[in-house]
């Protein structure tokens, strides 16, 4: 479990949050500014945060569009908006304990739990929020001109999500919004859960809260998937399930990167503090001012969810612009094509899986029909996976070529690059889910539900990947900026 | 999928002598005549057996241009094995060996395998470098030594085996502290530990790592 360069520096930037269960910590790590009390917090803010997010959507709406979604999923949506949102602090709570009472383990045991969970408490069940998603992505083609109005729809169908996204934002500091980050904040959840639904991880807990980081918790997420795919190979009705995304996430050498990645972190932030020891008087005030400036950079991600809604980038190329666009000067052509690739398989994947469905239903229908939903939820797991694995390489190449070249690389360019990242990752798990929930259209909600949390929960952490990823590269932005400056001064 | 040991080997040596294209050999059992230059480093794994064990090898394939070797110096540590790579068509590659043996073992755990590879065996006509003369390095040093071809993928296995074959000794010496991994070596998720705490663990969960 330790991992191989671990010994040397424990309390690195890196370690995950295994032993608290704050949701906060991933986006704001490094940042002084969200307090660990969030969740409890969290409560009130969201009871006043939800009016907030409906009147908005309304206004927007045409009337037509309003009507339909309100009308559809009603009884989650009654639940939701009346004293239901009272729940929602101890709703993450909930999950924990309920996950902890139970064994859980990595992808099935704890999807099923956390529906248990959702359809206990009435919260939209996610093949109603996907299908909502879906339904607005509909109306959107039909009125395009007015492409505010579905956006805004689709946030109100996200507006579940998006109110527990305040928990995160309790500080008024805004990181990534919307229904992504209330996505992370699950998927921060599932890894607490994973660490407190296992007593063999936890008797191991005393190191891994001073020793881990991230790649190791991933490793060891991925070592029990092995062990599950294992023990379970001989009962078949388990086996269907099995689409490991840790174990797919090692296979496109996600780990490895991420390790390496580490490596350079930690012993560029050690060499960061070395500098910092040996410099007095102005010098280390205006060193410290710097740092603190690069600080803020890597501190301040923002995205507007809307966006994410608003486009359909059907073959990727949207994407695909938007990253050479953010890695301009940053000579990482190779690994920025391996991306691309990976997006472009993903989204022509989407497409081929949406697409016959809709235009040839009478004639083909039996033919097409051989698409299972465990299919669509494998080809989502594995690509969430492989865009995860492949941005965080981009991240580790961009490490090493700032190392290299020593070129000046402004960290709000590597936030952009992490907003568009992240940003993809949230437009493809929509479409997943709401091709999940095509494919499904015949299934019970038992069979869905926990297919589609499971894509929704993998997304959420490859966000969380990827933004750790993007915050491992500080160290490495402020060496970098010690040395170019050391460099001019000697010149 | 499961695995009992995993070693993490690097592969290091002069640029252009063909450690991406072992790797890939190795890997993908392919050979790939143009090869982009390595930035940093780039990754292969593979799964061999040796005495009935599945051991996955994770190989960490190194820049060999100078000017990356700053950062590829990081990536030695926790390595259990090495396959330092000469070309026996350019001297120059094989005279800087010492250079890169004394890095290797300045930045890495002491226990670690090296093995010496003289590569491009099928190029015996443009040969600089006899086989002699490897040979002795290798006895001077310490360290195994094989010809290889990535074109041919002759001994290109067998490098990357008897390196594993090795380490695996070394294991079954006690040589190595498997339950530390800066050692390059880490016991798979299904391997019974010796250690008693973690087979503690290991009783009552069904999903305990094993590791440690």
């Amino acid at each position: 479990m330790s991992d191989s360069e671990a010994p040397a520096a424990p309390e690195v930037s890196t370690e995950v949050s295994t032993e608290d269960g704050s949701p906060a910590e991933t986006p704001d790590r490094s940042s002084p500014t969200t307090p660990d009390n969030s969740t409890d917090v969290a409560p009130t803010r969201k009871a006043r945060r939800r009016p907030e997010i409906q009147p908005v959507a309304d206004v927007k709406e045409k009337p037509k569009v309003e009507e339909q979604p309100a009308e559809a999923p009603t009884p989650s949506q009654s639940t939701v908006s009346q004293g239901g949102w009272g729940y929602w602090g101890s709703w993450g709570k909930t999950i924990l304990s309920t996950a902890t009472a139970t064994v859980a383990t990595v992808g099935q045991g704890l999807t099923q739990v956390i529906e248990k969970a959702e359809t206990s408490l009435g919260i939209p069940s996610p093949t109603e929020l996907s299908a909502r998603v879906e339904e607005e992505q509909k109306e959107q083609a039909e009125c395009r001109e007015v492409p505010r109005d579905s956006s805004a729809a689709v946030e109100s169908a996200f507006g579940m999500l998006s109110s527990l996204t305040s928990v995160v934002q309790s500080t008024g500091k805004t990181m990534i919004t919307g229904g992504l980050d209330a996505l992370e904040f699950i998927g921060k959840k599932t890894m607490d859960v994973i660490a407190e639904g296992d007593p063999g991880f936890k008797k191991t807990k005393g190191l891994m809260n001073r020793n881990s980081t991230l790649s190791q918790v991933l490793r060891e997420a991925k070592e029990r998937e092995e062990q599950q795919t294992a023990e379970t190979e001989s009962s078949d009705s388990e086996k269907k399930m099995v689409a490991h995304y840790g174990m797919l996430f090692d296979e496109f050498q996600g780990l490895s990167h991420l390790e390496a990645l580490e490596i350079l972190s930690r012993e560029s932030e050690s060499k960061v503090k070395s500098v910092l020891t040996t410099l007095s008087g102005d010098e280390r005030v205006q060193l410290r001012a710097d740092l603190e400036l690069i600080k803020e950079s890597f501190s301040l991600v923002e995205f507007d969810d809307e966006e994410v809604d608003e486009k359909k980038d059907e073959d990727g190329s949207e994407f695909e612009r938007e990253l050479t666009e953010s890695l301009e000067g940053l000579s990482v052509t190779a690994t920025k094509e391996k991306l691309s690739k990976a997006c472009r398989s993903t989204c022509n994947q989407i497409t081929d899986m949406t697409k016959p469905e809709q235009e040839e239903e009478g004639s083909e229908e039996g033919v097409k029909k051989t698409l299972s939903v465990e299919d669509v939820h494998t080809a989502a797991i594995r690509s969430l996976a492989e865009l995860t694995a492949r941005s965080i390489e981009l991240f580790h190449k961009l490490a090493e070529m700032i190392l290299f070249s020593n070129s000046s690389t402004e960290a709000s360019a590597l936030s952009q690059l992490t907003v568009v990242l992240c940003k993809e990752i949230s437009l493809l798990s929509k479409k997943f889910t709401s091709c999940l929930t095509t494919a499904g259209s015949n299934e019970k909600g038992d069979v869905l539900n926990p297919l589609i949390t499971g894509v929704f929960l993998e997304a959420s952490n490859s966000a969380s990947y990827i933004q750790d990823a993007f915050q491992l590269l500080r160290p490495i932005v402020e060496i970098s900026h010690i040395q170019r400056s050391a460099e001019s001064t000697e010149q | 999928m499961a695995y009992a040991y995993l070693f993490k080997y690097i592969i290091i040596g002069d640029t252009g002598v063909g450690k991406s294209c072992l790797l890939l050999q190795f890997t993908d059992k392919r050979f790939q005549p143009v090869h982009d230059l390595t930035i940093g480093v780039e990754f292969g794994a593979r799964m061999i057996t040796i005495d009935g064990k599945q051991i996955k090898l994770q190989i960490w394939d190194t820049a060999g241009q100078e000017s990356f070797r700053s950062i590829t110096r990081s990536y030695y540590r926790g390595a259990a094995g090495a396959l330092l790579v000469y070309d026996i068509t350019r001297r120059d590659t094989f005279n800087h060996l010492t250079t890169w043996l004394e890095d290797a073992r300045q930045h890495s755990n002491s226990n670690m395998v090296i093995m010496l590879i003289g590569n491009k065996s099928d190029l015996e006509s443009r040969r600089e470098v006899k086989k002699e003369e490897g040979e002795a390095f290798a006895r001077e040093h310490g360290l195994i030594f094989m010809e290889t071809s990535a074109k041919t993928a002759s001994n290109v296995e067998e490098a990357f085996i008897n390196t594993a074959k090795e380490i695996y000794e070394k294991i079954q010496e006690g040589v190595f502290d498997i339950n530390n991994e800066a050692n390059g070596i880490k016991i798979g998720p299904q391997h019974p530990t010796t250690n008693s705490t973690l087979s503690g663990n290991q009783g009552g969960q069904q999903a305990g790592g094993g590791c440690c």
